[in-house]
């Protein structure tokens, strides 16, 4: 029988159809009212990040920054930092120990330097360390620094670093220009866009801006690096504590993995972003090097301006062609991006108009340019260029030819080129039911939102309040990139035979860690609460990090075939004599009975056509070691029949999949989304008065789980659309508002009623059905409020965020 | 070696008297002087945090943040924003919400303070209603917002809806956990109406 489970789960990795082998009945998958397993820690305030660890001794680090945004440090001199009191290391750039580069983190291996001695954007970590008693005693020894700085000339904007006669922002990097992926995945094509232009009807060309944006983590990037000996244990705010295992393992000559402990405590969020950044563990190598030459633990912390250098990938400027015929249906879309300092350039900008519909002739560019800021990196999430894209060009094209944009949306969904009769077929040939993803999503939002009632043509409906009233929809393909590997074990405890799922993967607030337990409860037969995810705690298993769009459907797989190995090890053990020593055996719980004989349900062992005849799974596993079998019993030394032992009841299994970036799978499952606003025309101010979010989940497992994501998805996009901008200012290269005065994210006020709403067609690859939902709609709606905004004041604005000033120059007024 | 004797006495601190016993030097400033006997050394405060009382020096430039988190290890209370913004670091002071970050724990001589982890203590049925309705993600600002809406039962102890997002309105959340809250803080506050004197909880 365990072969035969093997089988079934070495057939669905690589997932490629539909979950051939669902469960029948659901106890807890998808049921609300399900409690967090991390409710009371968190709620309570007793919950622990890596920013409230304590040890003994332990000593504060903090970095040098750059003043200017392009720089070379000529020489320092750190003397009066060194004879302030309480100051007990300083690591310079020009320390003999340090190498030239080491790995230092981000998506994947890259060496870069540890304290580099020039400085590319201002705010970056160059030149020193200083670890002190005290955060106020190093911030204190920072200043005494003296540096003599080179300065180099910079340049901040995309457009002007394209220029012939602009500097070079990272000539170390890139000394050939600035513009910097030339040839390498940046184009995506389908069909010849120019015959495409041919037919059409009409010609759209139009222009967008999106400006810098960023994640803002709660928690500042910290982490803590303590030696035992000659063994490191280091506290990671980081998202991937496992591949920072890796990186720390490749320092100081090689330290075998065996000999380091993790600790990755809850996470004041992160949403990818600072964890991607290929300098993440610099503050590490830095903190070990140091606690090395102390003796001492080392904390090392950023400042809350020192977290918004970076950004999300879609700062810069879109240039859109597009073709359609009168009836609204799509012939061609052209798209050239300029985008500055992407991390990973191969993402695209034209993407989704690919793989989510039957547009036959697609070109998108988009041309990475180096300019003097931060990195930008996948920060929930690297699709934002697309979705910026997809909803631009859908609701232009939608006004261009008086159209409902809903009935564009409907008329080009599809799949790579084809059209959905032809999507349809593919759905049945993988298994899956043939669901109408957007038509149901679309169903549903629409009477949420009453868009037959409130729709009307752009700049035509004024309300008593003053304000002009605005409708928006958009709508794109669900997340199911879902690519990497997963090792998850579960194993039953002695004594009360509760269930421990072993895997390490940081907590980013999803809910993950409660989801798995409502799998593995389903799965096994037991009660919910006999259940548990022993978070932040490294059993060495290589879990699948919460990023790369993955979650539930890679980790959700490596819970499930474990929970499936182990309900097969259980009735095995509960039919058969175990423990085969040289006194003879112990009985069998069920004598007579075989594995297919049994079941679970409750935590409970039973025959299935008898089910009185039953064991808990608590009496079935017993005590062990000196409370176990023959040590207290009555009968010991005469000779009487032995008491029962049940072998030891583990299990470890894993999935692994690539994932649909590489276009390996189709994409099935839509989502479509519903904004209402206000304006005010005289002050440039936007409201947001309603937001109707609908997600087809494929499969439910978290409902409110789900709903979270989607009320939190919806306040980072009206943030992002509205009024989250990262400002330099244009003559220094200075960073002007990093802080949350003077960066703006949304508060509650910021939005009205949200409603969520689920479609569940069970057209996602993962199991039972399921696709992610925790970055999309964050990525997909702050588009939306451009065509809101539209259709309230009839002028499009195209330049996000979308802030009062202008709005007001749209108008004219400014 | 010299035999070593002690012999104690107290000292008034504002006439020099001397006295054998604590009681006695206690009566004769509380009669003399109309004073606390033993007034705070120079660099010390005395405070009470969630019923216990705390006689601890601190350096003119700690904030309260710093002290609770830092030196008393109180973690629940977090630092987001880095300066009042956020109002994650919020703790009840003699009754009313503010931001730890922005107040010198110099000034705090005297006073009562309630943290977050008061707030558990207690048995506040806030804790409960935020888990049942999954008010947090990532948990960190979590701490502050419970903390707010405790010092609004506090003083309403029947808000409205309104009135709940007026007074969380200031809390910054990133995850966007902001639509849970409110129903999480009448939850709380329909148990109160049950179990008035703040403990029990809405479990079970």
């Amino acid at each position: 029988m365990v072969n035969e489970e093997k089988q079934k789960i070495l057939e669905l990795m690589d997932n490629l159809r539909a979950d051939k082998y669902p469960l029948k009945e659901c106890n807890h998958i998808g049921k609300r009212g399900v409690r967090r397993l991390d409710g009371y820690e968190k709620a309570s305030g007793r919950a622990n990040y890596t920013m409230d660890v304590q040890l003994p001794g332990m000593l504060i680090m903090r970095f040098l920054t750059s003043p200017y945004p392009h720089a070379v440090i000529k020489s320092m001199d750190t003397s009066k930092a060194e004879a302030l009191p309480g100051v007990r290391a300083i690591l310079r750039y020009d320390d003999p120990e340090l190498p030239p580069e080491a790995d230092l983190g981000g998506h994947a291996p890259s060496c870069v330097p540890v304290l580099p001695g020039v400085a590319h954007f201002e705010g970056e970590e160059v030149g020193a360390a200083v670890a002190a008693d005290t955060e106020a005693i190093a911030e204190e020894a920072l200043k005494r620094i003296e540096v003599e700085w080179e300065q180099r000339p910079f340049v901040l904007d995309v457009e002007e670093a394209l220029k012939p006669s602009a500097p070079l922002a990272n000539p170390e990097e890139y000394p050939d220009g600035n513009y910097y992926n030339q040839g390498f995945l940046d184009v995506d094509e389908l069909g010849d866009v120019e015959k495409g232009f041919a037919e059409a009807d009409v010609i759209l060309e139009f222009t967008s801006r999106r400006r810098l944006h960023t994640w803002v983590g709660p928690e500042r990037p910290c982490g803590v690096f303590k030696w035992n000996g000659e063994y490191p244990e280091v506290w990671v705010k980081q998202q991937r504590p496992l591949i920072s295992k890796r990186v720390i393992s490749s320092w100081f000559g090689g330290i075998p993995m065996n000999k380091i402990t993790m600790h990755c405590l809850y996470q004041g969020a992160s949403f990818g972003g600072w964890s991607q950044v290929p300098w993440n563990m610099g503050g590490h190598y830095c903190a070990a090097l140091v606690a090395k030459r102390t003796g001492r633990p080392v904390k090392w912390v950023f400042t809350r301006r020192e977290d918004f250098y970076g950004g999300e990938m879609d700062e810069g400027v879109y240039h859109y062609k597009v073709g359609a015929k009168r009836g609204g249906t799509i012939t061609a879309v052209k798209v050239r991006a300029l985008l500055s300092n992407l991390l990973f350039p191969i993402f695209g900008a034209a993407k989704h108009f690919i793989e989510n519909t039957k547009i036959p002739n697609v070109y998108g560019k988009i041309e990475a340019i180096q300019v003097n800021k931060g990195i930008n990196a996948p920060t929930r999430c690297e699709q934002n260029p697309n979705t910026h894209s997809l909803t631009l060009v859908f609701d232009h094209v939608a006004d261009a030819l008086s159209l409902d944009p809903i009935d564009v949306a409907l008329k080009n969904d599809g799949a790579d080129g084809h059209d959905m009769d032809w999507l349809n077929e593919r759905k049945a040939e993988m298994g899956f039911q043939v669901r109408d993803s957007l038509g149901e999503c679309i169903e549903k939002g629409k009477a949420a939102i009453e868009w037959d009632k409130k729709w009307h043509a752009a700049g035509t409906k004024r309300l008593q309040n003053g304000r002009m009233h605005g409708l928006g929809f958009t709508w794109t393909h669900e997340w199911d990139d879902s690519a990497g590997s997963s090792e998850i074990a579960i194993r039953i405890e002695r004594n009360d035979g509760t269930a421990t799922i072993l895997g390490m993967r940081c907590d980013n607030g999803v809910n993950a860690e409660t989801a798995y337990c409502q799998i593995a409860a389903d799965e096994l037969g037991m009660r919910l609460e006999d259940v548990f995810y022993r978070p932040q705690f490294d059993p060495g298993f290589y879990t699948m990090t919460p990023d790369s769009s993955t979650n539930m459907s890679v980790n959700g797989f490596a819970v499930r075939n474990a929970a499936r190995l182990l309900k097969r090890k259980i009735l095995k053990a509960a039919t058969r004599p175990t423990g085969q020593t040289q006194r003879g055996s112990f009985p069998p719980a069920f004598p007579g009975c075989k594995p297919e004989d049994l079941d679970m349900k409750e935590s409970v062992i039973y025959v299935k056509s008898d089910p009185s005849k039953r064991i808990s799974l608590a009496e079935f596993v017993q005590p062990s070691g000196a409370e176990g079998p023959m040590s207290h019993s009555p009968e010991m030394g005469k000779g009487a029949e032995r008491s029962n032992f049940t072998v030891p009841l583990f299990s470890h299994s894993w999935q692994v999949q690539q994932g649909a970036y590489s276009s390996s799978r189709l994409r099935l499952c839509r989502q479509a989304h519903f904004m209402e606003v206000e304006v005010d025309t005289e002050t440039g101010e936007v409201f947001v008065t309603k937001v109707v979010n609908v997600n087809d989940v494929g499969k439910v497992i978290s409902w409110e789980g789900c709903e979270g994501q989607q009320y939190g998805g919806t306040y980072m996009a009206v943030g992002r659309g509205l009024f989250e901008e990262i400002v330099h200012d244009p003559v220094t290269g200075v960073m002007l508002n990093g802080n949350l005065l003077d960066y703006k994210i949304a508060t509650m006020n910021d939005v009205g009623p949200i409603e969520t709403l689920l479609v569940e067609t069970g057209m996602g690859y993962g199991p039972y059905g399921v696709v992610g939902i925790a970055e999309d709609i964050a990525t997909v709606v702050p588009a939306l409020l451009g065509p809101a905004l539209h259709n309230a004041i009839g002028v499009w604005i195209d330049d996000f965020p979308i802030t009062p000033d202008v709005v007001l120059k749209a108008l004219g007024k400014a | 070696m010299s035999e070593m004797t002690h012999s104690y006495s107290y000292l008034c601190p504002y006439c020099a008297t001397r006295c054998d016993t604590f009681e006695g030097i206690k009566s004769h400033v509380l009669e003399q002087h109309k004073a606390q006997p033993l007034p705070t050394p120079e660099g010390y405060i005395r405070l009470t945090i969630n019923g216990q009382e705390y006689t601890i020096h601190v350096e003119p430039e700690w904030t309260l943040h710093d002290l609770i988190h830092e030196k008393l290890g109180l973690t629940g209370t977090k630092m987001f924003c880095d300066r009042g913004a956020c109002s994650s670091c919020t703790v009840i002071m003699e009754g009313r919400p503010i931001l730890s970050c922005m107040t010198l724990a110099i000034e705090c001589n005297g006073m009562t303070i309630d943290t977050i982890e008061g707030i558990e203590t207690e048995g506040h049925p806030l804790i409960e209603a935020y888990i049942k309705n999954h008010a947090m993600q990532c948990g960190y600002c979590t701490p502050g917002f419970v903390v707010t809406a405790k010092a609004l039962l506090d003083r309403h102890p029947d808000p409205t809806h309104k009135e709940i997002r007026d007074a969380l309105g200031g809390n910054l959340c990133r995850c966007g956990t902001y639509p849970q809250h409110p129903k999480a803080v009448l939850e709380a506050a329909e148990a109160l109406k049950k179990s008035p004197k703040g403990r029990g909880s809405t479990r079970g």
